[in-house]
């Protein structure tokens, strides 16, 4: 019923992203778990690298998803990953350590029926809407659930709901100096949201590669990364947020680069301009 | 999306079996909730929900979307994706809606629904300020011979080759009235999750009410912004693209966007209610 308007040539295929996406970033966002074991929250800066995983693979997913030309513009799916994905991840923090698992789990219902119901019941008849709603809820929710870990060095409903502020040297509990509390998930939810939708829309097009686009993914990754690790030094130790704050640093700036390599590689010819230029003959 | 821009062929029709299907998945999860939590404040809190998605949904026909042919002046509407305009419209309301959360259902929801209304108003005025004075292009629709609310004729202010261009009358008004339903739908999901959560929280989480209520808030404003996107891309899934108004033919599929709104909203509210259920 659909034309497909860009074939996706060459380049790794889109189940070994998804594969990989998935699995790397139950993987990191588990990670977090050292913290518990070890009495630390210096683990946290996992959780964010699971969420940068885990919107590696939702760019490539919407880009699977668009290239089917669905008339509504590419953030309408990112928006739709982390409106499905949202209620999954909070669903799933009751379950104590079982959380990412459930949030998967849960998500993927979550985006069967979103996915039967637009392709269905809306008429859209694009062959992988199902798919790719599914992947978008699981990614929302894993990005969400990444970002969480993140700040609070916890993945479970409690330590996001309640936190301690110091009142005169004394650590008093407080639920307004927390994670959803506090409601950091809005901003959370905003700067995963950006993230996964910016990378396609500004790399479509003829001369799209995808190799420049998922690089850009985990560029965008990191720099939501950074945002979340300076909004950390308010729930965690501060050598934890610091520790949060180096890493997305390194990875933002090393991602950068490499992107910037991978545009001039792409692009027909470029000017370097220098900020201040030289003056000629003195 | 290409620059090609092959749009789905989509079509009109209801697709009968599917729609059925819907609705029977819709009353299998009203009853699964019904079990699950019996009769009371949380299901109501679900019909509640299910009644401000059907609003978002049927708000979301009524707001003139463009997309980029209408940012080149080729079509008519504002120059943005449905998602985007929605969710603006709609939190707007939402936000507007919720600082009026203590005066009542009813002051609440009518708050949200002119804070919606206010925000599409206004976007619309400065769309058509920017199209007729920076672009200078006339408000002109091309799915219409004659406006439906002023009666102008429009054929000879629309460009050869285009759909039409600008933002006509009947399509600013159909803005507002999107506007109203959106942040009125929006601001009702939100009353309803917020009742819910701050009965229930304290006896989950062994604290004050007014302890909890940081956390009942901020979990009643996210589900709601999170329901509000699922509907309101559903709802631009339906009308694939751009919308002129209330006059396009495009509006009549508004019934096919009702049924699979009210599914998803009865999904995502019964898993939001369930959270302090189970």
């Amino acid at each position: 019923m659909t034309v497909k308007v860009e074939v996706i040539e060459g380049g790794v295929p889109h189940n070994t992203i998804l594969a990989a996406g998935l699995v790397a970033s139950l993987v990191l966002i588990y990670l977090t778990y050292a913290n518990v074991l070890s009495g630390t929250q210096l683990f946290s800066f996992f959780g964010g690298l699971g969420a940068v995983a885990a919107l590696i693979w939702g760019s490539h997913a919407i880009k699977h998803l668009c290239s089917y030309g669905i008339g509504t513009g590419v953030p309408s799916a990112g928006m739709m990953a982390f409106g499905s994905g949202i209620i999954a991840m909070l669903f799933a923090t009751k379950y104590g350590v079982a959380a990412p698992i459930v949030a998967v789990i849960l998500a993927a219902i979550i985006g069967a029926i979103l996915g039967f119901l637009s392709n269905n019941v809306l008429n859209m008849r694009i062959p992988v809407m199902i798919q790719s709603l599914i992947e978008m809820a699981i990614i929302g929710a894993l990005v969400l659930m990444g970002f969480a870990a993140m700040m609070t060095g916890s993945f479970e409903f409690s330590p996001l709901t309640s936190g301690t502020v110091s009142v005169l040297g004394l650590s008093l509990p407080s639920y307004q100096a927390s994670f959803i509390g506090g409601s950091l998930i809005a901003v959370a939810f905003m700067l995963g949201g950006i993230a996964i939708q910016h990378p396609f829309n500004a790399c479509l097009g003829p001369n799209w590669t995808q190799d420049r686009m998922l690089m850009l993914a985990a560029e965008c990754g990191f720099l939501s990364m950074i945002a979340v690790s300076v909004m950390s030094m308010a729930l965690i130790n501060i050598v934890a947020a610091i520790v949060s704050l180096v890493v997305s640093l390194i990875g933002w700036y090393y991602t950068y680069i490499k992107y910037i390599e991978l545009s001039k590689r792409d692009a027909a010819s470029w000017l370097d301009s220098k900020p201040i230029p030289d003056v000629e003959g003195h | 999306m290409s620059a090609v821009g092959a749009k789905p062929q989509a079509g009109g029709a209801m697709d009968m079996p599917a729609t059925i299907a819907g609705i029977i998945l819709l009353l299998v999860i009203i009853g699964a909730t019904y079990f699950l939590v019996g009769p009371g404040l949380m299901f109501m809190a679900l019909i509640g929900i299910i009644i401000g998605g059907l609003a978002i949904a049927f708000g979301v026909h009524f707001v003139p979307v463009g997309g980029a042919p209408a940012a080149m002046g080729q079509a008519p509407g504002i120059a943005t994706g449905v998602a985007m305009l929605a969710a603006g419209a709609g939190l707007a309301g939402l936000f507007g809606g919720a600082w009026a959360a203590e005066q009542g259902l009813v002051v609440a929801v009518v708050t949200g629904a002119v804070g919606g209304g206010l925000m599409m108003a206004i976007t619309c005025m400065f769309v058509t300020f920017i199209y007729v004075y920076g672009m200078g292009i006339p408000c002109a629709s091309g799915k219409v011979a004659k406006d439906p609310i002023t009666g102008d004729t429009q054929a000879e202010f629309k460009s050869q080759g285009t759909e039409g261009h600008g933002l006509p009358f009947v399509s600013y008004v159909g803005g507002v009235i999107g506007g109203l339903l959106g942040g009125g739908g929006g601001t009702l999901i939100y009353l309803m999750l917020l009742d819910v959560y701050k009965d229930a929280l304290p006896g989950m989480m062994k604290a004050l009410p007014a302890q909890v209520l940081p956390i009942a808030v901020s979990l009643a404003g996210i589900f709601a912004v999170g329901m509000f996107l699922v509907n309101a891309v559903l709802t631009a899934y339906n009308i694939t693209g751009t919308i002129e108004g209330p006059h396009d033919p495009k509006f009549k599929r508004f019934p096919r966007a009702l049924v699979a709104s009210a599914v998803a909203s009865a999904l995502c509210g019964m898993v939001a209610i369930l959270i302090v259920a189970m």
